[in-house]
C-alpha cells in the first residue's frame, strides 16, 4: 500500500472526491452564512429606523469620540453620535442609492443590449465597440468627471453609476436576445404575422426580466462601491445624508488622532455585504451555463 | 508569422482603435461639460463672483473661449492638444500641462511600484494557495482574497494609516516628504512611499491571487505536467519551470483589462494618503469644476489603459508561441 | 506468482539480470458513486534484454498500468498489490510502496523511462522540444548531449527547435522516445506508441524498441495494435476486464493463443480471419463475479460461473482454454 503521506504535487492532482464533497460542503455552508448575513442587514436597515429611540443625526459634543463599549458597540463620533446606529442608517441611504443606481443602469445596458442584439450587423458591431470604450475608461474618473459637472448630489451620483456600468447589463442582455432570437417559437410568432414591437414586449420581455433582474443585484454592490468612493472623495451625496463614506471621510480627522472606530465600522457595512452577495454571485456562477461566466465577469 | 510581424499588427489594430476612441471621448467630454448648469466663470471667481461686474466677467468669458460655438470650442482645444498646449488649470491657476508634468512622475512612481508589488505578491501567494489546495493555507489565501476584494481601498488606507502611522509610528501619515523638510530627499520619499504603495498593491492583488491559484490548479492536471513529472524532473522544477509558465500565460491578457481598476485605485490612494500625484488632482479639479484639468487627466487615463492593454498583449505575444499563428486581433 | 510467470514463460530466472515483477496489482478509482476496478491482481514479469507486450482493448484498464508504476496516478485512486524493481548491486524496491520522494528522485527517468500516449500533449507546450530535452539530460545526468539522443531517435537537430504544437504525429513521438533515453533508464514502458502513426512509422517505432531490448533495456509495450506487437515482443500477457487473462512467449502466443478472447483478438485481425468478436467488454464499474469474458464466449457453460485464475500451471485463466500443439 502506498504511505499515507502525500506531497503537494499528489495532493495538487487531480483528486475527485475532495473537490466534489469536501468542497461541496465548505461552499454550500458559506452560501448559507452569506446569505444569513445579507437577510440580517437588510432586515436592519428596514427595522432600526422604525423602532430607534434615539436619532442618529443628535449631535451631543459632550459625548465624542468615545471608544467602543456596551453603551456604544461601535463608539461615537466627532459629534457624539453612536455610531452603530448611523452605520445602519448609513447603509440605508448607500443601499437606496444603490439599489437605484444599479437599476439605471440595468435599465440602460437593457435597451442598449436589446438594439443591439436585436438589430444585429453593423448597429450591433458599433455598440459593442461602444461598451469596449467605456470598459477602457476609468469608472471612477468618469464618475468624478460626471459629478463635478452636475454638482454633487444624489442623482448626480445615479446618474455617474449608472453611465458607467451598464455594460454588463448590456452584455447579459445582448447574448440573451442572440439567443432568444433563433428560438422556434420567435420564427412561429413572426409567420403568425405578430408585429416586431408585439414580439419584443410579449415574448423577449419576460425572458429577459430575471437576466435583468440578476444583473440588477450583481450590480447593487458596485453602485454601492462607486457612491462610496465618490462620497468619501467629498464628491458623492450631500454630508446632511449620511452615507457610509461620507462617514468614512468625516472619521479621517478623528483617525490621526487615535480614534479608529468611525472609520472603520462603516467600512465594514461595506465590506460584509459587498462579500456576501460575491459569495452567492460565485456560487451561482458555478451553477449555470458557461456563457453565464464569460458574462458575469464581474 | 513572425514575432515582430506580429507585434506590428498588434501596434497598427490598437492604434486605429485608440484614435476614435480619444476623439468620441473627448468630444463627449465637451458636450457634456456644455450640459453642465455650472457657469465656470462664476465657479473660478466664487464669492468674488458677487463683486465682480459683468463686463470683466464676460472678458473671463471671452478670454476662454466659453462664448464660441461648442465645435468651434471642442476644435481649438484639439489643435490646442496637438501643439502641446492643454489650457490653464482653473485651480492650480497654471498651465495645465505644467501640472501634469510635475505630477505625472510620482504617481508613475507609486503605480509602478505598486504594479511590482501586486505581482509579487499574487504570484507567490497564488501558487502557494494552488499547491497547498485544500489545506487551512488556501483557505485563509482564499478567503482573505474574496475580503480584500469586497473592502474599499481607501478604508484599507485609512486602516493602514491607523496601525502603521498613528498606533506604531513607524511610517508617515501622507505627503511626499516630512513636514517642514525643505528638500526632496530620496530616503524620505521612499519612507512616505512605503504606505501608499504597498495599500495600493493589496487592494489590487485579490484577482490576481484568485486567478493564478485557479490557473495553477487547471495546470497542474494537464497532461504536459504528468509528463515532466514522469520524466523524473524534481517537483521544483515541474512546478515553476513546467506549469507556472503555461499558468501565467493568460495574466497578461487579464492584467491588461484591469488598468482602469489601478487608475481608480491610484485616486482613491493618493487622496488618502495626500500624494502629489496626477491622480489626486482630479478630486480638487472636480470640486473647482476646473474642466481644463479634468478633460487632460481624462485624456491621459484612456491613453493609459489603451497603452497599458497594448503592452499587455505584445507581452502574450512574445510569451506564446502558439498565439503568432493565430494572431491577435 | 513470481517464479510462476517465470515458469510460465519457459526462462529460468537469471539472478543477474534486471527485473520488474508485478504481483497482485489491484488499482481501483473511487467516484462519487462508482468504483472503478482498473485493474485486478495483475501479475507479470519484465526482464532486461526482453520486451513484454502488454495487449487489450480500450477500456480494459492497461493504460493505468504506466502511471500505477510511476506513482502517477490521481489522489482518488488506491494500489494494493506489490512491484519490485530488481536490479544486481542496489536492493529491490516495491514501486507501490515507495514514497513519492523516492519516486521522484531515483526512479522515474531515472530507472524506468516514460514513453507517454499521445507525447505532443505530454510536452509543455510554452518551451521547445530541444530545451526540454536539454533540461532532462542535465537533471537526470544523461551521458548524451541532446543532439545525440535526438539521431539515436531518428530526428533532425533543427526539429528540436520547434515548439510542440509545430511536431507532427511522427515527430513528437520521436522526441518522446529521445527524452525517455536522456537519464539511460534499463526499463523503457511505451504506452500506446502506435496511436495515431501510419503503418511505416508504426514499424519503425517498433524497430526501435527491438534495438532497445537488443541493447540491453527492457521493454514493457503496452498497445491495442497486435500486430505491432507480433513484431517486438519477446513475451505477451493479454488484459481483460482488468484482469491478466493470458500470458505466454509471444511466439507461441501469435502461433496458437490459448485464451478464446486473445483467439478472438487475433481472428478480429485484417491480416488473419477479420472477424470481430460479439458483444462489448464490461464496464470496469459494473463487474459480475465469475469470467467476465462469459458473456461473448462461444465456449462458456456453467463451470465459468467460477472465475478462472492463472495458475502456476495454466498460465491462462480460462475453464476451457484451447490447446496449443508444440
Amino acid at each position: 500500500m502506498r504511505p499515507e503521506t502525500t506531497t503537494p504535487m499528489e495532493t495538487a492532482a487531480p483528486d475527485l472526491i475532495h473537490t466534489s464533497a469536501a468542497a461541496g460542503r465548505s461552499g454550500r455552508r458559506s452560501v448559507r452564512i452569506a446569505a444569513a448575513t445579507l437577510a440580517l442587514l437588510g432586515l436592519a436597515v428596514i427595522v432600526v429606523p422604525l423602532v430607534a429611540r434615539v436619532d442618529e443625526r443628535l449631535v451631543d459634543l459632550g459625548s465624542a469620540l468615545l471608544p467602543p463599549s456596551p453603551a456604544h458597540p461601535f463608539g461615537t463620533d466627532e459629534m457624539g453620535r453612536d455610531v452603530l446606529l448611523r452605520s445602519v442608517y448609513g447603509l440605508r441611504v448607500s443601499l437606496l442609492v444603490g439599489l437605484v443606481a444599479a437599476a439605471v443602469s440595468v435599465v440602460i445596458g437593457g435597451l442598449v443590449g436589446v438594439i443591439a442584439g436585436a438589430a444585429g450587423g453593423i448597429v450591433d458591431r458599433l455598440l459593442m465597440r461602444v461598451v469596449d470604450g467605456v470598459n477602457s475608461l476609468p469608472h471612477l474618473l468618469l464618475g468624478i468627471f460626471i459629478v463635478a459637472l452636475f454638482a454633487p448630489s444624489v442623482w448626480a451620483v445615479i446618474i455617474s453609476v449608472g453611465v458607467t456600468h451598464w455594460t454588463t447589463a448590456a452584455r447579459i442582455v445582448r447574448s440573451e436576445v442572440l439567443s432568444l432570437r433563433g428560438r422556434p417559437y420567435i420564427d412561429a410568432a413572426i409567420n403568425g404575422g405578430s408585429s416586431r414591437m408585439r414580439i419584443i414586449r410579449r415574448h423577449f420581455v419576460p425572458a429577459l426580466i430575471p437576466h435583468l433582474g440578476l444583473a440588477a443585484v450583481l450590480m447593487v454592490p458596485h453602485a454601492i462601491w462607486h457612491e462610496t468612493a465618490l462620497s468619501f472623495l467629498g464628491l458623492g451625496l450631500p454630508p446632511h445624508l449620511a452615507s457610509l463614506g461620507n462617514m468614512i471621510n468625516d472619521g479621517q480627522r478623528s483617525l490621526l488622532t487615535g480614534a479608529w472606530w468611525p472609520s472603520v465600522f462603516p467600512g465594514l457595512f461595506i465590506l460584509i455585504p459587498t462579500l456576501a452577495v460575491a459569495v452567492l454571485a460565485q456560487y451561482w456562477r458555478d451553477r449555470t451555463s458557461p456563457r453565464w461566466r464569460s458574462e458575469l465577469n464581474l | 508569422m513572425s514575432v515582430a510581424g506580429a507585434l506590428a499588427r498588434l501596434v497598427a489594430w490598437r492604434l486605429a482603435f485608440l484614435v476614435p476612441l480619444l476623439l468620441v471621448v473627448t468630444a463627449g467630454m465637451f458636450a457634456l461639460a456644455k450640459a453642465s448648469p455650472f457657469d465656470p466663470v462664476r465657479q473660478y471667481l466664487g464669492e468674488r463672483a458677487l463683486v465682480t461686474s459683468q463686463e470683466i466677467q464676460d472678458q473671463i468669458r471671452a478670454n476662454w473661449g466659453l462664448d464660441r460655438p461648442l465645435a468651434e470650442q471642442y476644435l481649438t482645444w484639439l489643435g490646442g492638444l496637438l501643439t502641446g498646449d492643454l489650457g490653464e488649470s482653473r485651480s492650480f491657476h497654471r498651465p495645465v500641462a505644467e501640472v501634469i508634468g510635475e505630477r505625472l512622475g510620482w504617481t508613475m512612481l507609486v503605480a509602478g511600484a505598486a504594479v511590482v508589488l501586486m505581482l509579487a505578491m499574487g504570484l507567490v501567494l497564488g501558487t502557494i494557495a494552488a499547491y497547498r489546495r485544500g489545506t487551512w493555507v488556501d483557505r485563509l489565501i482564499t478567503g482573505v482574497a474574496y475580503a480584500n476584494e469586497a473592502a474599499p481601498v481607501f478604508w484599507i488606507g485609512l486602516i493602514a494609516i491607523w496601525i502603521f502611522s498613528v498606533t506604531l509610528g513607524w511610517l508617515p501619515a501622507g505627503g511626499l516628504t516630512d513636514a517642514g523638510s525643505a528638500v526632496v530627499s530620496p530616503g524620505e520619499v521612499a519612507r512616505h512611499m512605503i504606505l501608499p504603495v504597498g495599500v495600493l498593491a493589496v487592494s489590487q492583488s485579490s484577482w490576481l491571487v484568485l486567478f493564478v491559484r485557479e490557473s495553477v490548479i487547471a495546470t497542474l492536471r494537464e497532461d504536459f505536467v504528468i509528463g515532466a513529472r514522469a520524466r523524473g524532473l524534481r517537483e521544483r522544477t515541474v512546478l515553476v519551470r513546467h506549469a507556472l509558465r503555461s499558468a501565467l500565460l493568460p495574466f497578461l491578457t487579464l492584467f491588461g483589462a484591469r488598468i482602469p481598476e489601478l487608475v481608480t485605485g491610484a485616486i482613491l490612494v493618493e487622496s488618502v494618503f495626500s500624494w502629489p500625484g496626477v491622480a489626486g488632482t482630479a478630486v480638487r479639479a472636480a470640486l473647482a469644476v476646473d474642466f481644463p484639468l479634468l478633460a487632460a487627466l481624462t485624456l491621459l487615463a484612456t491613453v493609459a489603459v489603451v497603452a497599458g492593454n497594448l503592452i499587455a498583449d505584445a507581452a502574450y505575444v512574445i510569451a506564446d508561441p502558439r498565439v503568432r499563428v493565430l494572431g491577435v486581433s | 506468482m513470481t517464479t510462476g510467470a517465470a515458469a510460465a514463460l519457459g526462462h529460468a530466472v537469471t539472478a543477474q539480470a534486471a527485473r520488474l515483477r508485478v504481483a497482485g496489482l489491484t488499482v481501483r478509482f473511487h467516484l462519487p458513486g462508482a468504483t472503478v476496478h482498473a485493474v485486478t491482481e495483475a501479475a507479470f514479469e519484465v526482464e532486461q534484454g526482453r520486451c513484454l507486450a502488454l495487449i487489450g482493448e480500450s477500456g480494459c484498464g492497461k493504460s493505468v498500468m504506466a502511471h500505477t508504476l510511476l506513482g502517477l496516478l490521481p489522489g482518488n485512486a488506491t494500489v494494493t498489490g506489490s512491484a519490485w524493481l530488481e536490479q544486481p548491486g542496489r536492493p529491490p524496491l516495491d514501486l507501490i510502496a515507495a514514497p513519492e520522494r523516492v519516486l521522484a528522485r531515483e526512479v522515474r527517468g531515472r530507472r524506468i523511462g516514460l514513453i507517454p500516449q499521445s507525447p505532443a500533449a505530454h510536452l509543455t507546450p510554452v518551451r521547445t522540444a530541444r530545451a526540454q530535452l536539454t533540461e532532462a539530460l542535465r537533471e537526470l545526468g544523461g551521458r548524451y548531449t541532446a543532439d545525440e539522443l535526438a539521431e539515436r531517435a531518428g530526428l533532425r537537430p533543427h526539429e528540436l527547435d520547434r515548439y510542440p504544437h509545430q511536431l507532427s504525429g511522427g515527430m513528437a513521438q520521436r522526441v518522446a522516445n529521445a527524452i525517455a533515453l536522456a537519464g539511460d533508464p534499463w526499463l523503457v514502458i511505451a504506452d500506446e506508441p502506435t496511436t495515431g502513426l501510419d503503418r511505416p512509422l508504426v514499424d519503425a517505432t517498433m524497430a526501435e524498441l527491438r534495438r532497445l531490448c537488443d541493447d540491453g533495456h527492457a521493454v514493457l509495450l503496452i498497445t491495442h495494435d497486435l500486430r505491432a506487437a507480433e513484431q517486438v515482443a519477446d513475451d505477451v500477457a493479454v488484459m481483460y476486464a482488468g484482469r491478466i487473462v493470458e500470458i505466454a512467449p509471444a511466439a507461441d502466443f501469435f502461433r496458437a493463443p490459448r485464451h478464446p478472447y486473445a483467439a478472438g483478438l487475433l481472428d478480429a485481425l485484417p491480416t488473419r480471419a477479420f472477424t470481430p468478436i460479439p458483444g462489448q467488454p464490461p464496464e470496469l464499474t459494473r463487474l459480475a463475479g465469475g469470467c467476465a469474458f462469459r458473456p461473448r464466449c462461444a465456449r462458456a457453460d456453467d463451470a465459468c460461473a467460477v472465475r478462472p485464475q492463472i495458475t502456476p500451471d495454466t498460465p491462462v485463466a480460462c475453464h476451457h482454454p484451447l490447446e496449443r500443439h508444440a
